[in-house]
């Protein structure tokens, strides 16, 4: 029996495995916003919606154009102006990272079988899935040096976060409340982000972050 | 209309972003004094909130509330001078931003749910960010990216940990609404377990963001590169609003029996920050860093008292009330002393009685406060954290305690010495001003006040504001 639900959290780990090996810009990007897309379908998709209303649906598409459209376009844009085109010389290399990947799905997949949250039952992978997702992000923030990079990470990691709230929260206490304050977020942090990195590129003349070690102490 | 506190700078804010800049800082001080005087009302006579379950004003909000009202004012009162000394690219924006930080800080203190007050704590880090930007310099930007990345990490996982609270209501199977009141009055039935986790997720994203170690790494470089002004609205206003939200957290804690948990992990996070703190101010070369990591040593006192409980909670109220007050008048002051000599290095200043008389005395009665000498309240407070520590019997916490407050004091006072009178043979760049000294010294002329006599809403609301984490006078 298939379970849409459960092939949508397959595919988002697919999806942070490849772009944790990744090293092309372009390529991130596009992940990005097909990760966007599959984690505003999640909660939607879950069971707890007896009938769906024409809010929810609203809603839903304003945050799949958000997640999958709009912001994946501000990084497209942002990589553009400091252009960028792939991340070299990563902290910690592309293979290292890809086995790093998988331990965190491991460690993720046993850290949620010990939790047992009574509010998920019929739905295994949705915690794995969440916290490899943050974990994920948070690793890649720290593995890689181009800024525009730890933005790209930072998303990661809030996708996680959205994941596990839609997880472990019922509607009834969240209701939209959750939702756009992630979106509220995402979406003027990363507006920030761009203009940082902007100023980034221009007094660097490149957005490397390793050039950010003058102050100490 | 409670909400009109954070409505009115947003909107000023907003607008100021369109004005030319005369304009935007006559609105600058407008919207100070009409914050003040709102403030004033909400204390006086009390202001209903109209999205009620949203808002509301709790005690512990309106005293961080009338800190950020108070310093605000004399701040914008600084900056107005300020800002005709120091070369600035885009002045409307500098304003603007002011007025909006001021509003998301406003919103902190006055929200009572629980997702409200993570979107605002979030709303601080978005605004505050351009205004550390301003002299756009590379350490300048390092600063703002590493505030901004650090924060946003902080505060992403504070955000679980409120998932996590908000869990343990579910498993449990009650149906309240997620105010802090509400979850205060209904939590001795939720699942401990959950509680727990999430109030070590929202610690450590609060954390971040107050600035506790080993998380503070972001802040001595936003302190010391943000210009002056900023730097006293962040280490006087942000920190406390970022403690509010543990602040509350350890309350529904308190209230669910599990105070005596989270209080060991606020005492344990506090010890650190003071030693962090201790063995960075003794080898520190650059006064406004000097500044930050005292910063540190302070929101760990705060943390140590509210952890302790009793006495050392209402100590730790006072304390923070005064150490905003005090520290912002150093920051204030280092503005003046960096427009004078030209210069962050310690090395690079001296003579100070001489080349600027009051900005001198000022710096020195400031560092005399945060270091805890009377009449200035720090001595109060400190002296109610070490009874209250004694009561309870923690003595080796308390040992920690003092000993990292006596480095502190070692630290500070080797380069406070060098800065007053070292040699020093260059020439003075830009003198003193009324406008520029008035602020730090009212400032001070406050805290040693408030040392003396205190009104007697204010000592009620303490107490009030401590009920709630199991502090009182006596206990």
């Amino acid at each position: 029996m298939i379970n849409t639900p459960d092939v949508l959290l397959v595919l988002i780990l697919l999806s942070v495995l490849l772009s944790i090996g990744g090293s092309r810009l372009q390529e991130f990007i596009r992940i990005m916003s097909f990760q966007g897309v599959l984690v505003s379908l999640v909660p939607f998709l879950l069971e707890r919606h007896e009938q769906t209303s024409w809010l929810d649906i609203g809603f839903l598409l304003v945050l799949i154009a958000i997640k999958g459209g709009i912001i994946p376009f501000l990084l497209w844009f942002a990589s553009r102006k400091v252009s960028i085109k792939r991340d070299a010389e990563p902290i910690v290399g592309y293979h290292a990272s890809i086995l790093t990947g998988l331990f965190i799905i491991l460690v993720a997949t046993f850290i949620s079988n010990r939790m047992e949250p009574v509010s998920l039952s019929g739905h295994q992978l949705l915690l794995p899935a969440a916290f490899t997702t943050l974990a994920a992000g948070l690793f890649l923030m720290m593995a890689r040096r181009k800024a525009i990079t730890q933005v790209i990470g930072y998303l990661m990691m809030e996708n996680g976060i959205y994941l596990a709230g839609s997880a472990l929260a019922k509607q009834t206490h969240t209701q939209f409340i959750v939702e756009f304050g992630v979106l509220l977020d995402l979406l003027v942090g990363i507006m920030i982000m761009g203009i940082i990195l902007h100023q980034i590129s221009r007094s660097f003349d490149d957005a490397d972050t390793m050039f950010l070690e003058r102050l100490k102490g | 209309m409670l909400e009109l506190i954070f409505i009115i700078p947003v909107f000023l804010g907003v607008i100021t972003f369109f004005l030319p800049r005369t304009a935007g800082r006559f609105l600058l001080i407008m919207a100070g004094v009409f914050h003040l005087a709102f403030t004033a009302s909400i204390w006086l006579k009390g202001v209903a909130p109209y999205w009620a379950p949203y808002f509301g004003i709790a005690p512990e909000g309106q005293i961080v509330l009338l800190v950020t009202s108070f310093l605000y004012l004399l701040i914008a009162a600084y900056t107005v001078s300020y800002m005709a000394e120091v070369e600035m690219h885009n002045e409307p924006v500098f304003a603007g931003c002011m007025l909006l930080f001021l509003g998301a800080m406003s919103m902190v203190a006055v929200t009572d749910h629980i997702i409200v007050l993570w979107i605002a704590i979030e709303a601080t880090t978005l605004m505050s960010a351009p205004l550390i930007f301003l002299h756009k310099s590379k350490e300048a930007l390092e600063a703002t990216w590493k505030y901004v990345m650090i924060c946003s990490v902080g505060i992403a996982l504070a955000l679980l940990g409120v998932f996590f609270t908000i869990l343990a209501i579910d498993t449990s199977d009650i149906n309240v609404p997620i105010t802090f009141t509400d979850l205060a009055r209904a939590s001795g039935r939720f699942d401990p377990t959950w509680l727990k986790a999430g109030f070590i997720f929202i610690l450590i994203g609060y954390g971040t963001k107050m600035g506790l170690a080993p998380m503070h790494t972001w802040l001595p470089d936003a302190h010391s590169e943000a210009p002056s002004p900023v730097s006293a609205l962040l280490s006087g206003a942000l920190l406390n609003c970022a403690f509010l939200g543990i602040y509350k957290t350890h309350g529904i804690m308190q209230a669910a029996g599990l105070g005596w948990y989270s209080g060991r992990i606020l005492v344990v996070f506090g010890l650190i920050s003071m030693v962090v703190a201790a063995v960075f101010i003794m080898q520190q070369d650059n006064y406004k860093r000097l500044l930050a990591y005292s910063s540190i040593e302070n929101m760990g006192v705060i943390a140590f008292g509210t952890g302790i409980g009793g006495l050392a909670a209402f100590g730790a109220m006072l304390h923070l009330i005064h150490h905003a007050l005090i520290k912002s008048s150093l920051f204030l002051t280092s503005g003046n002393i960096l427009l004078g000599y030209g210069s962050k290095k310690i090395k690079e200043t001296g003579r100070m009685p001489l080349f600027m008389p009051g900005t001198s005395i000022s710096f020195m009665g400031g560092f005399a406060g945060i270091s805890g000498f009377p009449p200035f309240g720090i001595f109060l407070s400190e002296l109610m954290i070490i009874l209250g520590a004694l009561r309870k019997g923690a003595y080796i916490s308390l040992g920690i305690f003092i000993i990292s407050l006596i480095l502190v004091f070692a630290g500070a006072s080797k380069g406070v010495i060098r800065m007053s009178f070292g040699n020093f043979n260059g020439e003075l760049l830009v003198g003193e001003k009324f406008m520029r000294l008035a602020p730090p010294c009212i400032l001070l002329l406050v805290s040693a006040g408030l040392s003396i006599w205190m009104p007697d809403t204010l000592y009620q609301t303490i107490l009030k504001a401590i009920s709630t984490i199991g502090g009182g006078i006596n206990g």
